[in-house]
């Protein structure tokens, strides 16, 4: 049996339902060990030693949870589901035949590993040059992931949303510039570079100098999920060597939810002051852009449906940021449909994992958004621009999914910002 | 005879899932684990199966099923409930109603809903609040629970001091009996004829059958309402306050008190609504009306009773958000208890209001005396007390320490005039106090009455009315030290045989 410290978290549980109805699993199947407090029922039962780790049942149970943690904000007496979730997850690795599955194996190897994944992503950018993602795109299990892969796809211009274009003087740099550095990423650098791009011009213009670390790599939050915590922390000791050159206060923006969420938790993975001191200073773009206001770009003509990563909302509670961000846009609406804060069922490797289960999770959101009919849905992680874009391409829902940065970027182009 | 555990059973599985489909019937034990419970967490009971019916169609095919075959069933929405009542054996099948939740209809016009048993109580009053109306009973865990449980439980809520626990607020019920029939009770345009059928499902406890579809009155949300929070340095000067308002004669939409244990959980809590924490206790006091004008004297009134009765402040609610935040703290304190300790023991019992000051230093005389925690959070406007006692089970010989300050609460409790229990049932938790109150011929009837229902006793076995203590094997115990209860005396000439149900 590992340490106790993740199960201990669970004890505050009282069994009183508040979290069900915030379980987009539960949602889609009505049960109980699909459910927060099944699975602590579970979870407890095998600390317990009343269940045993290598019970497929439990493990079913505990892999369709998304990890999305909309238990813990609803929770009154403060459960600590994410972190029981972690240990029992590591507890059923240690004892599933062969270890982690080989699928999660692979994909891990090919988005996060230094040697395949390069070639896994130039390969992938080919393919979606070529045009063909977008027009495979479907509900088949190629076509989800061709639109997962088409909703990656640069907009050079997001179209024509400018309401004019402002006579506005290209300020110089705002002066006592704070140094802010950039955590790249897996995914996010291999398919996402056009948001590392706008997030660089977007900070620079509210007084930020972006710097880049190498050496770094994979935040390691995709190898924590899948009860992989060794792998986990050889990854965030390389990414505490490749940014402890930089000052040792100096603020680490992260662009990606999930990524932001594992890196601000390094302290509980390396259980040590290091860990600790590195997540004091990583920051999500959207809470460095709100400490400048951030300053207003110029109007963007265009409908937006605001749907915050669950682990940006619930994770790192960030809820305000992103709409500061998006209300430096003027003119730019944002609609809101009643399950926005609900996970998209993408969860970093669940898609894959969990198709059946990630679908019927993504499907009420689909849903929301038909009726609010946005021009483009917003939201801050890799995982849920792809889910969210495959399934909106598949429904045939024609709302583009792209990062806020994105959105503010092309209001600071349009106010010529960059010129 | 025991029946073979249905989970052994591979032709009652089979035939489950030939009607619901293999993937809503649960055998494995794991899955069976996770239903072990309900909110009163210190019951567990693991059930033989579990089914997962997604039409009213399935729910009477199911039944039907296991009647033939002679398998009790229990049924079980949420699992919110606070007595054990939605717990399954070994030897029966659990049936969840949570793939129920369509709502039928919203007619405004007519200020009525048709839904299935699994919708959430809040989703209701959200799919009717676009017309200006609601569902008014609320229980606290309204959040979470389903409206199919505040029908089996005749679930309470804050709000119903004013407008009546849920039973006022059924007008009809289609209901699956235990040998599978669907009949029809009441009636959606108003009272029927004959005895109240409705009435008599509503707190039934899933003892007489399922009800598959349920007609609700719909209220409109009150134009006018004004929440006020005061303070007092001491439990017993709050509950003298409650009196004072009540005797007042005006009525509040609702009256509710926390002590200082409630009050620093929930202030510790993401749902912290600004209650001071050094007070000894807090009342919340909605009032509500059709006009600003009239609710705005009546709460000036009350504000000025509970000043004289020794309120340090009383704060009213600026806006709809302020109100909610005060009311969300107080809906989410049950919730909030584990903050305390790792495990929780929830009591509901009802007391005269004007008992309320003493019951409650008695409460507090007996936790000192079991070395215990109890932290008050209840209805007072209806005298309905929920003393939440925290502990660690793991302690040895805590939880019986637990169970004996339970008891001796519920003694001070009736010897003060009250009852076993306000809003949460009697289910598994309070069989051990049906016989403090009612006597064997009382019981008897009950069992009677649930046995028109179900013959068999087969649906939700062994909850509610303890066998043990019915007339015919514990009617002369009580015959001769008297009876509790006035409506039946003892030495009654009512009795039921086991043989006069025999078919």
């Amino acid at each position: 049996m590992t340490d106790r410290a993740g199960f201990a978290a669970l004890d505050p549980c009282v069994h009183c339902g508040f979290c069900l109805q915030a379980c987009p699993t539960f949602l889609a199947t009505g049960d109980e060990a699909d459910s927060p407090r099944g699975r602590i029922e579970l979870m407890r039962a095998l600390e317990a030693g009343e269940l045993a780790p290598d019970d497929p049942c439990v493990a079913l149970h505990l892999d369709r949870c998304l990890g999305c943690r909309g238990c813990e904000p609803v929770c009154p007496s403060g459960v600590g589901y994410g972190r029981g979730l972690e240990t029992a997850r590591a507890l059923l690795a240690e004892h599933r035949k062969g270890g982690v599955s080989p699928l999660a194996r692979l994909a891990l190897a090919a988005l996060t590993g230094s040697g395949v994944s390069p070639v896994v992503y130039r390969l992938a950018r080919l393919l979606r040059a070529s045009g063909l993602p977008r027009r495979l795109a479907g509900w088949s299990r190629i076509g989800f992931a061709m639109g997962m892969l088409a909703a990656t796809k640069p907009v050079r211009r997001l179209g024509g949303w400018a309401v004019r274009r402002a006579a506005d003087t290209l300020t110089a740099h705002p002066p006592n510039r704070l140094t802010v550095w950039l955590f790249r990423g897996c995914i996010m650098d291999g398919l996402f570079s056009h948001v590392h791009d706008a997030t660089i011009r977007t900070l620079e213009v509210n007084g930020y100098a972006v710097r880049e670390a190498p050496g770094q790599v994979c935040c390691g939050a995709l190898h924590a999920h899948a009860g992989l915590p060794h792998e986990a922390r050889t990854l965030a000791r390389q990414n505490l060597a490749a940014f402890g050159q930089g000052g040792a206060d100096e603020p680490i923006v992260v662009n990606s939810a999930g990524c932001g969420a594992m890196l601000k938790d390094y302290g509980h993975l390396l259980g040590d002051g290091g860990g600790d001191a590195f997540g004091a200073r990583v920051k999500d773009v959207t809470e460095l852009l709100a400490a400048r206001g951030p300053r207003p770009g110029a109007p963007l003509d265009v409908t937006v449906a605001y749907d915050p990563p669950c682990h940006l909302l619930h994770a790192q509670r960030i809820a305000e940021p992103p709409h500061q961000v998006l209300r430096a846009i003027p003119v730019l609406r944002v609609t809101s449909t009643a399950d926005a804060a609900q996970c998209c069922g993408s969860a970093g490797l669940f898609a894959l994992m969990e198709p059946a289960m990630s679908r019927a999770v993504l499907a009420p959101k689909l849903a929301s958004l038909k009726a609010a009919r946005p021009q483009v849905v917003a939201t801050g992680n890799p995982g849920c621009v792809m889910q969210l874009g495959a399934g909106l391409a598949a429904a045939g829902i024609p709302a583009a999914v792209r990062h806020p940065v994105e959105l503010l970027d092309e209001s600071y182009r349009t106010a010529g910002y960059y010129a | 005879m025991t029946p073979p555990s249905p989970s052994q059973s591979d032709s009652l599985v089979d035939a489950l899932a030939g009607i619901v489909g293999a993937r809503h019937v649960r055998t494995a034990l794991p899955e069976r684990m996770t239903y072990a419970r309900d909110g009163l967490p210190t019951h567990r009971r693991v059930p033989g199966v579990v089914v997962l019916p997604g039409q009213r169609d399935e729910v009477i095919a199911v039944v039907r099923l296991l009647a033939t075959l002679g398998v009790p069933l229990v049924p079980r929405g949420a699992g919110t409930g606070l007595s054990g009542g939605a717990l399954a054996d070994g030897d029966a099948v659990l049936i969840v109603l949570t793939r129920l939740n369509r709502i039928l209809k919203i007619d405004p016009r007519n200020r009525l809903a048709v839904v299935e048993p699994g919708v959430v109580n809040v989703r209701l009053s959200a799919a009717a609040a676009p017309h200006g109306l609601h569902y008014t009973p609320d229980p606290s865990s309204q959040t979470a629970c389903t409206i199919g449980g505040n029908v089996a439980e005749n679930s309470g809520g804050p709000h119903c001091l004013k407008y009546g626990v849920t039973a006022n607020h059924v007008l009809a019920l289609e209901v699956v009996l235990a040998d599978g029939r669907a009949v029809e009770l009441g009636s959606p345009g108003g009272e029927p004829w004959g005895p109240d059928l409705v009435g008599l499902f509503v707190g039934s406890e899933g003892n007489f059958g399922i009800a598959t579809r349920i007609t609700v009155r719909l209220l409109p949300v009150p134009r006018a309402i004004r929440t006020q929070l005061a303070d007092f340095d001491s439990l017993r000067t709050a509950g003298e306050a409650v009196s004072a308002v009540i005797a007042s004669g005006i009525v509040p939409a609702a009256l509710e008190m926390m002590d200082q244990s409630c009050i620093r959980a929930v202030e510790d809590s993401v749902y912290a609504a600004g209650y001071p924490r050094d007070a000894a206790a807090v009342l919340l006091v909605e009032l509500d009306g059709g006009s600003d004008a009239a609710v705005e004297a009546d709460a000036a009134t009350v504000a000025e009773i509970l000043r004289s009765h020794g309120a340090r402040a009383v704060r009213t609610a600026a806006d709809a958000a302020e109100r909610e935040r005060l009311w969300l703290g107080r809906k989410k304190a049950f919730g909030a208890m584990g903050r305390l300790s790792r495990d929780l023991v929830v009591q509901d019992a009802v007391v005269p209001r004007s008992a309320l000051p003493d019951v409650l230093e008695t409460i507090g005389e007996i936790a000192a005396r079991y070395g215990l925690t109890v932290s008050n959070v209840f209805h007072a406007g209806d005298g309905n007390l929920h003393p939440n006692i925290s502990f660690d089970g793991r302690v040895p010989g805590l939880k019986a320490r637990v169970d004996a300050a339970s008891g001796e609460i519920m003694t001070a409790c009736i010897a003060a005039g009250g009852t076993i229990t306000g809003e949460h049932g009697v289910g598994l938790d309070k069989l051990r106090y049906m016989p403090l109150i009612f006597d064997g011929d009382s019981l008897a009837a009950m069992r009677a009455v649930r046995r028109v229902w179900d013959p068999e006793e087969r649906v939700n076995p062994g909850k509610v009315v303890p066998i043990h203590a019915c007339r015919e094997w514990y009617g002369s115990r009580n015959a001769e030290r008297g009876t509790r209860n006035g409506f039946a005396p003892s030495g009654s000439a009512f009795r039921v045989s086991r043989s006069a149900f025999a078919p």
